[in-house]
């Protein structure tokens, strides 16, 4: 008796699978031919990770202002949570409705190689942003090469230090591989534009092991046991709300300065309170605008070549990174203050 | 009866001071810093969350089980409750925060001591699931996000101090959190439950040998759950002294605080068997971490060394704790 049921249950169950792997193969091939109508009307869908990100949020405005300034059906749709099974959902359907052009932010660029190759096979055109190692696409664009935003966190640095005295670096892990470039190209602009600044030889870089906490508790250490610090460079998005509570409470406001990646609306209180002066960051708005306008200029059979303009400040001259015909570099970032914080709206 | 001197040279909370007091000198050699009224208030005020956690940690470890899922409980309790009073727009006193999530946190501990008291599962699996649960209902459920503005009693609580430090060579400047307050209120109430109370002397009880607790008359069930509810109440308090002092609720700052932590109690001489240990042993072993964690850059360790010497610290130190307890049960064996 108990056998029987069981098999029952196994047979149910097999049922149930081949059912569920017949629909995907089912959803996979029905895409039907997209027009790529070449006539200048085009219709093209921006896909961010996820739609109610205050991140992604702000991109659209950029995605909102490209049509508005060009006309064209631009918009953009996304998953309602950062998951890549309902991202590639998202791009079937597009694929579905026989749109132009798919700009992607990929959640997980593997797990969307097969639904953007079926995008290029039906004729769309299909670019990515923060998706360095996608196949599938035909241009990713990448809002700066590392190297060059470390020497731009370093600007503002020493913009704040009065280009002279003593710094250190500060990242999430020494492992971090993106981190670490940044502080490599924040040291070496120093090396090259600001010869009045030293990098602390005993201490060249920490760890704030992405944690706010570490950050404080470091950068307390730090400032006690060197007291000719000025400056630190923090790359995380923790590091440089950490330090700023670490210089308030030894007294050092206005003596000590700290720079480095962060969200408008996480550090407004710091920067209102002049604890740090100035955050970097790249503006999704501007990601989206450039997606938008990258698509467009292919659509049109312009050729992508080094330098081009994709119509919004920081993508005015992108560059091919090293050693590759795909991936795109801007110098997109920007500058957060006290003044344009409440600008953002992420 | 031994004599008091003896006792001490037997004891491992000696052994430990010692050892901080060593490391201080050695500090304070190579920096000159360690034994300024400004360096000794930050180390004072980074042992407050560790310390309470600590408590928790301890009371289980001592009671025979390992609890691996307190800083999980805590970042959800925390987030929950920053969440609603932000959401409801909160400008209230502390209280109403402090009782918010004492409760959550009371509810969620709860849930460990249901099934640590009902199934025959060690206490180290059943909390390795429940911690999953709780970081998953923060971070899937309550889709955990930072929040930047926390209410302002919890952010005046973070800000109030008890007094400025100040290094009259350097001007720097140090403040000692009045947070510090509710480490030593936590440890003189968990000091009095474990020594004067029946519930108290039942968790060591429980440690040492279950089977003999029940048969010696304590409610084993009972006494498990309701020792999980208070580990939970402790931990959610830690929980909100870190977001109210860090004046920003980072939902997973908390998290992978466990095993330090729990080593930090090691380290101390609680037996991981359970049953032994003292609440000043846990105290003196976490101090000894949060001193080591906060001198690395004043000594001169560098970055990439510095995980390797506190593994160093923790393996020497629990493996001198764990040899008095095997010499202290081969003294006991002789005597039998």
């Amino acid at each position: 008796m108990k056998q029987r049921r069981f098999s029952g249950l196994t047979l149910g169950l097999a049922a149930v699978l081949s059912l569920g792997l017949v629909g995907c193969a089912a959803g996979g091939t029905a895409a039907p031919e997209a027009g790529a109508a070449g006539d200048g009307d085009y219709t093209i869908a921006i896909v961010p990770k996820d739609s109610t990100n205050p991140w992604f949020v702000r991109m659209e405005d950029g995605v909102k202002q490209y049509a508005a300034d060009t006309g064209l059906d631009v918009y953009q749709k996304g998953p309602a949570e950062t998951d890549a099974t309902m991202q590639a959902q998202v791009i079937q359907d597009l694929i579905a409705q026989g749109v132009d052009a798919i700009g992607v932010v990929p959640v997980d660029p593997g797990a969307l190689e097969t639904v953007l190759k079926q995008a290029l096979d039906a004729g769309i055109v299909v670019v990515t942003h923060e998706g360095a190692s996608q196949e599938n696409t035909m241009y990713d664009i990448e809002a700066f090469n590392n190297t060059d935003y470390g020497g731009f966190i370093m600007d503002n640095l020493a913009e704040a230090m009065g280009e002279e005295g003593v710094y250190t670096t500060m990242v999430g892990h020494v492992t971090n591989a993106s981190h670490n470039e940044w502080a490599d190209g924040a040291v070496a602009k120093q090396a090259e534009a600001y010869p009045n600044m030293t990098l602390l030889a005993a201490e060249p870089r920490v760890e704030s092991q992405d944690d706010g906490e570490v950050a404080y508790q470091s950068a307390k250490e730090l400032l006690k046991k060197y007291p000719e610090i000025k400056g630190i460079v923090g790359t995380s998005s923790f590091d440089a709300p950490g330090v700023a509570r670490a210089i308030e409470e030894l007294g050092l406001t206005g003596k000590v300065f700290v720079s480095g990646t962060g969200m408008p609306a996480a550090n407004k209180g710091i920067l209102q309170k002049g604890l740090v002066k100035s955050l970097t960051l790249w503006d999704p708005a501007d990601a989206g605008y450039a997606l938008a306008s990258l698509a467009t200029l292919i659509l049109n059979g312009e050729e992508i070549v080094d330098g081009v303009n994709l119509g919004v400040k920081g993508y005015e001259d992108m560059k091919f990174a090293k050693g590759s015909d795909k991936v795109l570099e801007g110098n997109g970032w920007v500058v957060i203050n006290k003044d344009n914080v409440d600008e953002f709206g992420f | 009866m031994r004599a008091l001197p003896q006792k001490l040279v037997r004891s491992n909370e000696f052994y430990l001071f010692l050892v901080i007091v060593v490391l201080a000198i050695v500090i304070q050699a190579r920096s000159g810093q360690f034994f300024t009224a400004n360096n000794l208030v930050d180390i004072a005020n980074a042992m407050v969350v560790p310390g309470i956690f600590a408590v928790g940690a301890f009371m289980v470890l001592v009671s025979g089980g390992i609890d691996v899922s307190f800083p999980a409980l805590a970042s959800l309790a925390v987030y929950a409750t920053t969440r609603i009073l932000v959401d409801a727009g909160y400008e209230g006193d502390l209280w109403l925060p402090f009782l918010i999530v004492m409760a959550i946190g009371a509810v969620l501990g709860s849930l460990n001591g249901w099934f640590a008291s009902r199934f025959a599962v060690p206490v180290l699996i059943i909390t390795l699931g429940t911690a999953s649960v709780f970081s998953g209902i923060m971070q899937g459920a309550l889709g955990s996000v930072q929040i930047p503005n926390i209410p302002p009693a919890m952010s005046e609580f973070g800000r109030a101090t008890l007094f400025v430090a100040t290094n009259p060579d350097s001007g720097l400047t140090s403040n000692m959190p009045m947070s510090f307050l509710l480490l030593v209120g936590v440890v003189v109430a968990a000091f009095v439950m474990l020594r004067y109370t029946t519930f108290g002397r039942g968790i060591y009880a429980l440690g040492g040998d279950e089977s003999a607790a029940s048969r010696a008359g304590f409610n084993v069930r009972r006494m498990k759950f309701w020792l999980y509810v208070i580990v939970g109440v402790i931990a959610s308090i830690a929980g909100l002294v870190r977001t109210s002092m860090m004046d920003q609720m980072h939902p997973t700052n908390l998290l992978g605080m466990e095993l330090m932590v729990i080593a930090a109690v090691v380290l101390g001489g609680t037996a991981i068997t359970g049953g032994t240990g003292t609440l000043t042993g846990a105290m003196l072993g976490t101090l000894l971490i949060v001193i080591v964690q906060n001198s690395m850059i004043l000594v001169g360790v560098p970055t990439f060394w510095q995980g390797f010497a506190l593994g160093v610290l923790i393996i020497v130190g629990t493996g001198i704790s764990a040899l008095q307890l095997t010499r202290a049960r081969k003294r006991k064996t002789a005597l039998i």
